[in-house]
């Protein structure tokens, strides 16, 4: 809100983010495992007095030059572009908070590039002694690079004791600042024994490329190890919301751990198969293989990291769409649009309400959510749900499913949200009275079950079910599927979706549940009050007498609430009440 | 709609912003001077191959040497001051950021392809002979093209007055062209760039190349006269860029401002000093007065972007919470990183020789 944004309705800036961040890790991981690699390399060179693995050692540090100095520095400068111009005002926390880490990280940087400099271009041209000094000093600048940007990553997943003291310290040595350093090394070596193969593989003396085949493979499989119980390690200190969001809450997540969990294991059969079972297997197309899924293992990693922290860029400070958690209780009062910056439509007013909410669409979701395109479409999102179901949905969108943010604003201007996601996006109508006659089990599905599975999807899926099964189903529903959040519904708002549902593959089979609005009223009225103890205060009065005072109970009898229910609600709840008192007048 | 309500609030700061003005100031020259070398050098290697004969040819290869590793300098030396813009004037960078987004993130794609091809001039540079400059030329270009981004976002996060062109246009493809500042600006900097890249040239052939006296005499005559010439050409690109600032600030310059008149008179005087050397070929006296005039330029557009921004932004008015510990520790690690960086370069075998 206090920023523009940049709107390329296809092209997400997450999925940007994702592409260059994997990539650079890949690269800048293997910049830091790389220098240890090639100073043990020399090592090995220089003690057995090998002419061959010298002259390995340095064809590999020009390919390591070349790749890592190029292509990881700058990609490493388009991180920073990418979330300046995606997250700006996160970026800027981060780089305000953190202003002195980065730039210590910036000295290391230079110290690198120096070190690699003078240590590609004086092989053969310095004693042996002095040339591995430099080799360390190399290697020890890039792992205090990762030393310092391992922070400032894990604070925003785990910010600590930062949230209440704002010390540089103690978000810098947060709780997972440790576990991720030791994962995050292991990684670093592993990919380091990877690329050592890949060079390995291009040399011409047999002899020299298995030993050196074998020496990387033994690197890559004794860090693929130790990573293992670091990464659980790390897994294991995660804060609550994250922990249950990495243990199947996000589907993302689920997806990227299946993925990295495959990798893994592919990649340590390889390097089993490569080192100790077969020489003869060790060709090109395998090692293509060995990068392909050690870059899987490394990128789902990342790519859960990143998930897990959602729905906040900055956990507990900054959601996902640049809002502060602290600034939302004072903008659902005074309103969203009144205080963001990079708006027209100051309010919404019966002219503006659509692009009104465009407005509000841009600030609260685009972050997350392209419009037409390849991540988190949020046209094939909304299709299924009318306005008044996403009008419900997004009252409680953070409570239904923890990882997307709440909306933040007045009712009015959630309305325009609204109205812009189900009338500007699929021109339905903006009548808040839709299913009102129709069928409440399928009113309920499209509140809380259709912004994820169409109707058409769960079709099948169901077949052959009887009504039992299906509402027993509905008690359970995390049990058939870990992302799906359980439906904390009324038993009657359950009996009337599974109703729906069984109709689907059953059309007119339906047991006529409930009436809904008897369900509403038993829900909402017989606690204090049964139908029979109110039917002589409502007599002669008309249909339109019950449906209004619905909308004024505590004017009726102070004792009484007001009823928070829908429009639609309301007209079942006084249809039910006209019907028992014999028939609308 | 009024530009201010458009500006973003500023973070709180972790040290007076003094100390962000004080860091910055100190790193963006050095920046400069890298950023310099590498278009100087890049320019005479270009040159160079348009003369026949070995020394020429010769020359071109020993810069074609050099040119990855100022590369590498230019984009690090640019991670500090860039670090420090960040920390001073973010809220306005990162919105013209947004505004140009689709340029600025093409620096990186084009940066990566000019260092790809500096590397490929350098290591095919014995098989590729004279057709050498035709992947010199790209890479020239390239890096022309970033600086050309890199003035459009640093002239539109101080012009708030253009961003509401966002509101039609919100895609990323908004440059700051409008602005008539920006073709003085750009030419001045370039240009001067080039011209202290032909005294870095000068300087690297009368040092580095000496012992091949043909060589050296060739990239100091080359690398003079481009200073010489450039130099002279930037008086009249100054005038050009001086004239098109808004009259206020220019007026500042003019006997309005104490320090941007006494910063002008001292870069025009440097300026002047620098022809003569330069014209008589005198290498280490035109370093000695480049590079506090750098210095000097450096202070100036530091005026200038103050003045753009006087009704927008005061940079002292941002809450400051100060935490030491991270600033001495920055300090202390400048202090051993500068060390280390020393030692290994008095290792080198050109140094030990020397020693």
């Amino acid at each position: 809100m206090n920023y523009p944004v940049w709107y390329v309705p296809e092209l997400g800036g997450g999925l940007l983010i994702a592409l260059v961040a994997i990539v650079h890790v890949f690269i800048s991981h293997f910049a830091v495992g790389g220098g240890l690699y090639l100073v043990m390399a020399e090592r090995k060179a220089i003690r057995e007095k090998s002419q061959d693995i010298m002259a390995f050692v340095k064809k590999h540090t020009k390919f390591f030059m070349l790749l890592t100095m190029v292509f990881g520095g700058l990609t490493g400068v388009a991180i920073w572009f990418t979330i300046s111009l995606i997250h700006p005002a996160a970026t800027s926390l981060l780089i305000h908070t953190f202003v002195f880490g980065w730039a210590i990280e910036w000295v290391f940087f230079l110290v690198e590039i120096v070190a690699l400099f003078v240590y590609f271009y004086t092989f053969g041209k310095m004693d042996d002694d002095r040339h591995q000094i430099i080799g360390w000093i190399y290697f020890g600048s890039a792992w205090m690079s990762l030393f310092l940007i391992n922070g400032i990553i894990d604070f925003m997943l785990t910010p600590g004791d930062w949230l209440s003291n704002k010390d540089f310290w103690s978000g810098f040595f947060n709780p997972t600042f440790w576990p991720s350093l030791a994962f995050r090394s292991f990684m670093a070596f592993m990919l380091a024994g990877c690329y050592g193969f890949l060079t390995a593989t291009f040399l011409k003396d047999e002899v020299t490329r298995h030993r050196m085949i074998r020496y990387s493979g033994i690197w890559a499989l004794t860090s693929l190890i130790l990573s293992i119980p670091s990464g659980w390690w790390y897994i294991s200190v995660l804060p609550e919301p994250a922990g249950k969001l990495v243990g199947g809450a996000s589907p993302t997540i689920a997806r990227a751990a299946t993925i990295g969990s495959f990798s893994m294991a592919v990649l340590a059969g390889l390097l089993i198969a490569l080192i100790l079972l077969n020489p003869k297997a060790r060709t090109r197309s395998l090692i293509v293989l060995v990068m392909i899924t050690a870059m899987g293992y490394m990128g789902a990693f990342e790519w859960i990291r990143e998930a897990a922290r959602r729905p906040y860029v900055i956990n507990e400070v900054m959601y996902s769409n640049s809002i502060l958690k602290k600034d939302v209780e004072r903008i659902n009062q005074e309103g969203f649009l009144k205080h963001a910056k990079w708006v027209k439509n100051k309010e919404v007013t019966d002219t503006n309400q659509l692009d009104a909410g465009r407005e509000l669409f841009l600030h609260q979701c685009f972050s997350c959510h392209t419009v037409g395109g390849f991540n988190n479409d949020i046209v094939s999102r909304t299709k299924n749900m009318s306005y008044n179901a996403m009008r419900k949905y997004l009252a409680t969108i953070h409570e239904k499913r923890y990882f997307m943010p709440p909306f933040v604003g007045t009712d009015v201007e959630l309305k325009a949200l609204a109205a812009y996601l189900t009338a500007g996006l699929h021109n339905k109508p903006l009548t808040d009275d839709v299913g009102a006659a129709g069928d409440r089990g399928k009113m309920l599905y499209e509140e809380n079950c259709a912004v994820c599975h169409s109707a058409d999807s769960i079709k099948p899926m169901i077949k052959g079910w009887d009504q039992a099964k299906v509402r027993a189903s509905l008690d359970k529903l995390p049990a058939l599927n870990p992302a799906m959040p359980d439906y904390t519904a009324p038993a009657a708002d359950k009996d009337a979706m599974a109703g729906y549902l069984f109709g689907l593959n059953n059309p007119g089979a339906v047991a006529s549940a409930k009436d809904p609005g008897e369900s509403l009223y038993e829900d909402n009225c017989a606690v204090c009050h049964s139908m029979e103890q109110i039917k002589p205060k409502m007599r002669g009065w008309s249909r339109e007498t019950v449906r209004s005072s619905l909308d004024r109970l505590s004017a009726l009898n102070a004792a009484m609430p007001d009823y928070t229910g829908t429009p639609a609600e309301k007209d079942a709840m006084a249809d039910y009440m006209v019907k028992q008192m014999g028939g609308a007048r | 709609m009024n530009p201010v309500d458009l500006i973003p609030v500023a973070d709180t700061l972790t040290a007076s912003n003094g100390w962000f003005q004080f860091f910055l100031m100190l790193t963006f020259p050095l920046h400069l001077f890298a950023m310099n070398a590498m278009l100087g050098c890049g320019l005479v290697a270009f040159i160079s191959h348009l003369y026949p004969g070995r020394a020429h040819h010769e020359l071109s290869h020993e810069l074609a040497k050099a040119l990855p590793f100022l590369l590498a300098f230019t984009v690090n030396l640019g991670v500090a001051p860039l670090l420090f813009v960040n920390v001073i004037y973010g809220h306005l960078l990162y919105s013209s950021t947004v505004l140009m987004g689709l340029y600025w993130l093409a620096v990186i794609p084009l940066l990566i392809i000019a260092y790809y091809l500096a590397y490929f001039y350098d290591f095919s540079f014995k098989k590729l002979g004279n057709l050498a400059m035709f992947v010199l030329l790209p890479a020239l270009v390239l890096l022309l093209v970033v600086g050309f981004i890199f003035s459009n976002n640093m002239t539109m996060m101080i012009s708030p007055a253009s961003w509401s062109r966002w509101f039609t246009s919100p895609g990323g493809t908004l440059l700051n062209l409008a602005d008539p500042t920006l073709l003085p600006r750009y030419l001045h900097i370039i240009t001067g760039s080039l011209a202290v890249g032909g005294l870095f040239t000068a300087l690297y052939a009368a040092t580095v190349l000496k012992s091949d006296p043909e060589v050296s005499e060739a990239g100091q005559r080359l690398g003079m006269q481009l200073f010489f010439w450039l130099t002279l050409l930037q008086l009249g690109l100054g005038s050009w860029f001086l004239l098109s600032l808004p009259k206020q600030t220019m007026m500042r310059f003019m006997g309005g401002g104490t320090i941007a008149t006494g910063l002008l008179t001292i870069g025009i005087l440097l300026t002047l000093a620098t022809l003569i050397t330069g014209y008589k070929r005198l290498v280490m006296p035109s370093l000695w007065l480049t590079l506090p005039l750098v210095y000097v330029m450096s202070f100036m557009r530091d005026v200038v972007r103050g003045n753009f921004l006087h009704s927008y932004f005061d940079p002292t008015s941002v809450p400051v919470q100060v935490q030491w510990s991270p600033l001495v520790l920055f300090l202390i690690s400048l202090v051993l990183g500068i060390a280390v960086i020393v030692w290994m370069l008095m290792q080198l075998p050109v140094a030990r020789k020397a020693g």
